[in-house]
């Protein structure tokens, strides 16, 4: 077990434009479970082989624990990695694919036994042990390639985006698996994916990334509650906070023909680059108003979920132009007798509102 | 099979009624649609009536002259004399030369020419500079005739002149007369035939390599594993389908063979060597059917070494099935 640090650790590709991943800085502590997101091509997985030994790092360091390893070879770094793929040996059996690297490593056929014996109870996969991969359904197949990292004991756990292989439901269940398991053995782990929702609900802490750059690196709750940016803002969260961008005039920001107000000395100071303001707000912070309060939208799309139900709408006085027409997403009690093409007026909660400088696009508090 | 019928039977158990229902309307299904697929006969026809009479009639009739005492300028005709060449060939100390001959030279040149191919195919799946160039050229003995190539190995082979002979001398070792020792002129052959085949080997192993996922390879690093036990715990497994393909082929080769052995003496004109100790079965069947015009006995040579490659290729099978079925 060990603290990660990546400390301006970059990658670059040659004859690419910008670097895949750009001075990233990251401290992941002893026992923690960090989450790498981002949308594809983001450098969340490349951050990662880097930290495998996969993938050269070309400018800034990684440490592990006390020890640089920046340019030691993935053998010793002492690390476990889960591949998207899973990567099992075809050939071997399952008990096979769980001992190789301790084979490697010289450990004694009985207490490789033993070990595999341990991981293999903790994942229900003792009954599958003398079977080949290609005998096993996917769920088995993802917790060997689990038992195969656990067997090692490695300081580290490293998961590339281990769940998009499975099918929704087995999905969710095995997310809370895995999460359960590593506050368990307590290893230290970096996971990848681009699902927003694994993110959430698996991280102690979750790093948003974007373009190869780090964008925050906070806990799910402050990611919700306070992103740091527009950009963190709009992928965090399903369905997405609204963002709508406006002039800023006097009590607020100017959607359409209505007004979003805003407190005074926010609104200043996100307007201070070019007098335009994006303001924020999750779809669960609108309130429906009366007529003639807030701001007007027409309801495009009704979406019942049961629980609850989240009304499409666009602003109903900007209909035909496109730059200006914002799809505003608004949570509301599932029957609430709301029909398309009805016009609404929504308000927001005071206090629920996230207001971003929209030269900059980053948070003003 | 055992397990196939297992589930029948639990199915016949499980639900009584509907199991003989639903086979008894099969079987006429079955055959109305092979009555169905009558075109389907009419395309794949012109292959058949190809090989029918390119192939399966000289086969057959191959096996009907074998059972005769005849020449070659009397084919049709000679006298029935049952199984009696096969009694002769089995117990001619020259076809057991020749058995001997051809299962040295076989395994002379099988076995490095597969362990080289297996290694350059690893060497062109790096990522090299002008790979395909290298990929080209390891194709081109394989498209060299066999007559061109021999001659012009014969001539390096040579004992007064050849290029290898004077560079032996010249490191200060003795000239050696490859075609006249039973040892040398079986390496020098094997020589010609690694030198053929090598290179198309290598392509099928290098095809075979491509497909191997590269996160094995990257699981097997993480795993502690060096390149060499790479090499030796994800390719070689992966690689073990065409490795056996490439066996069985080039065994087949290596008991066909004929061209190489019957160009080495230079002439062209060799029964493999003064006394034979570089006849092939190949070289022997064409001594008896063209040099002695016994076509009969020819005839019978020439299925002694289908049989033989009757039983490998079935031995290679059974060794597949077997390793399959502990596979699963």
């Amino acid at each position: 077990m060990a603290t990660v640090s990546f400390q301006q650790a970059s990658r670059i590709y040659p004859k690419a434009e910008r670097p895949a991943v750009d001075a990233l800085d990251l401290e992941i502590a002893d026992g923690e479970f960090l989450v790498l997101v981002g949308p594809s091509g983001c450098g969340k997985s490349t951050s990662l082989r880097m930290l495998a030994g996969l993938e050269e790092v070309d400018t800034g360091s990684i440490v592990i624990g006390d020890r640089d390893v920046t340019d030691s070879p993935p053998k010793e770094r002492d690390i476990a990695m889960v591949f998207q793929n899973y990567a099992l040996y075809p050939h071997m059996t399952v008990e096979e694919n769980m001992g190789f690297a301790l084979k490697l490593a010289g450990i004694g056929k009985d207490e490789r036994a033993t070990r595999v014996r341990e991981a293999a109870k903790i994942l229900d996969l003792e009954p599958y042990l003398a079977r080949r991969p290609k005998a096993l359904s996917g769920g088995q197949r993802q917790r060997v390639a689990m038992g195969r990292a656990i067997v090692r004991n490695p300081q580290v756990f490293l998961m590339d985006e281990p769940l998009s292989n499975l099918d929704a439901k087995l999905r969710v269940q095995t997310r809370t698996q895995i999460a359960a398991l590593q506050r368990r053995l307590g290893t230290t782990t970096v996971y990848v994916t681009h699902d927003q929702v694994e993110a959430m609900t698996m991280g102690d802490r979750v790093a948003v990334l974007k373009d190869g750059v780090l964008q925050q690196c906070d806990t799910p709750g402050e990611l919700y509650d306070r992103p740091a940016n527009v950009f963190v803002a709009g992928f965090i969260g399903s369905p997405a906070m609204n963002l709508v961008t406006g002039d800023a005039v006097d009590g607020g920001v100017q959607v359409g023909s209505a007004v979003l107000p805003v407190p005074r000395d926010q609104l200043t100071r996100a307007a201070a680059s070019n007098g335009k303001v994006t303001v924020g707000f999750r779809p669960e912070a609108v309130r429906l108003a009366g007529p003639g309060e807030g701001l007007p939208v027409r309801v495009d799309v009704v979406e019942q979920l049961g629980s609850d139900a989240f009304l499409y709408t666009s602003l109903a006085d900007a209909p035909d132009d496109v730059l200006h027409s914002a799809d505003l997403v608004v949570r509301t009690e599932p029957r609430s007798g709301v029909t398309t093409g009805q016009q609404l007026w929504l308000s927001t909660d005071r206090g629920a509102v996230h207001v971003f400088d929209a030269q900059t696009q980053q948070r003003v508090d | 099979m055992t397990i196939a019928s297992g589930t029948v039977r639990e199915a016949a158990i499980a639900a009584p009624p509907p199991a003989p229902a639903a086979t008894s309307p099969a079987r006429p299904r079955k055959r109305r649609q092979l009555t169905r697929n009558r075109w389907g006969y009419a395309y794949v026809a012109p292959f058949f009536l190809v090989f029918a009479a390119f192939s399966l009639y000289p086969f057959m009739y191959t096996a009907w002259v074998s059972l005769h005492e005849t020449s070659l300028s009397n084919i049709n005709g000679g006298t029935w004399v049952g199984l009696e060449n096969y009694r002769d060939l089995l117990q001619s100390e020259f076809f057991w030369n020749a058995a001997r001959n051809t299962l040295t030279i076989g395994i002379l040149a099988t076995v490095p020419q597969l362990c080289m191919a297996l290694g350059l195919a690893h060497l062109l799946n790096y990522k090299l500079r002008g790979r395909t160039f290298f990929r080209t050229v390891m194709l081109m003995p394989y498209a060299t005739s066999i007559a061109a190539a021999t001659l012009v190995f014969s001539q390096l082979f040579g004992r007064d002149y050849g290029l290898i002979n004077t560079a032996l001398e010249a490191v200060g070792l003795q000239a050696i007369d490859w075609e006249a020792g039973t040892v040398s002129s079986q390496v020098a052959i094997a020589v010609i035939v690694t030198w053929r085949w090598t290179g198309y080997n290598a392509l099928i192993y290098l095809a075979a390599m491509q497909s191997i996922p590269g996160e094995l390879y990257e699981a097997a690093e993480i795993d502690g594993a060096s390149k060499w036990k790479q090499f030796l715990h994800v390719t070689i497994p992966s690689l073990r389908p065409t490795i056996l393909f490439t066996i069985v082929v080039s065994t087949i080769g290596a008991v066909q063979l004929f061209g190489e052995p019957l160009l080495f003496a230079g002439n062209g004109t060799t029964s493999g060597g003064a006394s034979g100790q570089y006849q092939t079965l190949g070289l022997l069947m064409y001594q008896q059917g063209w040099s002695n015009f016994h076509i009969g006995q020819a005839a019978t040579t020439a299925w002694a070494m289908f049989m033989i490659i009757l039983v490998i290729v079935g031995v290679n099978a059974v060794i597949g099935r077997l390793r399959n079925r502990a596979d699963r």
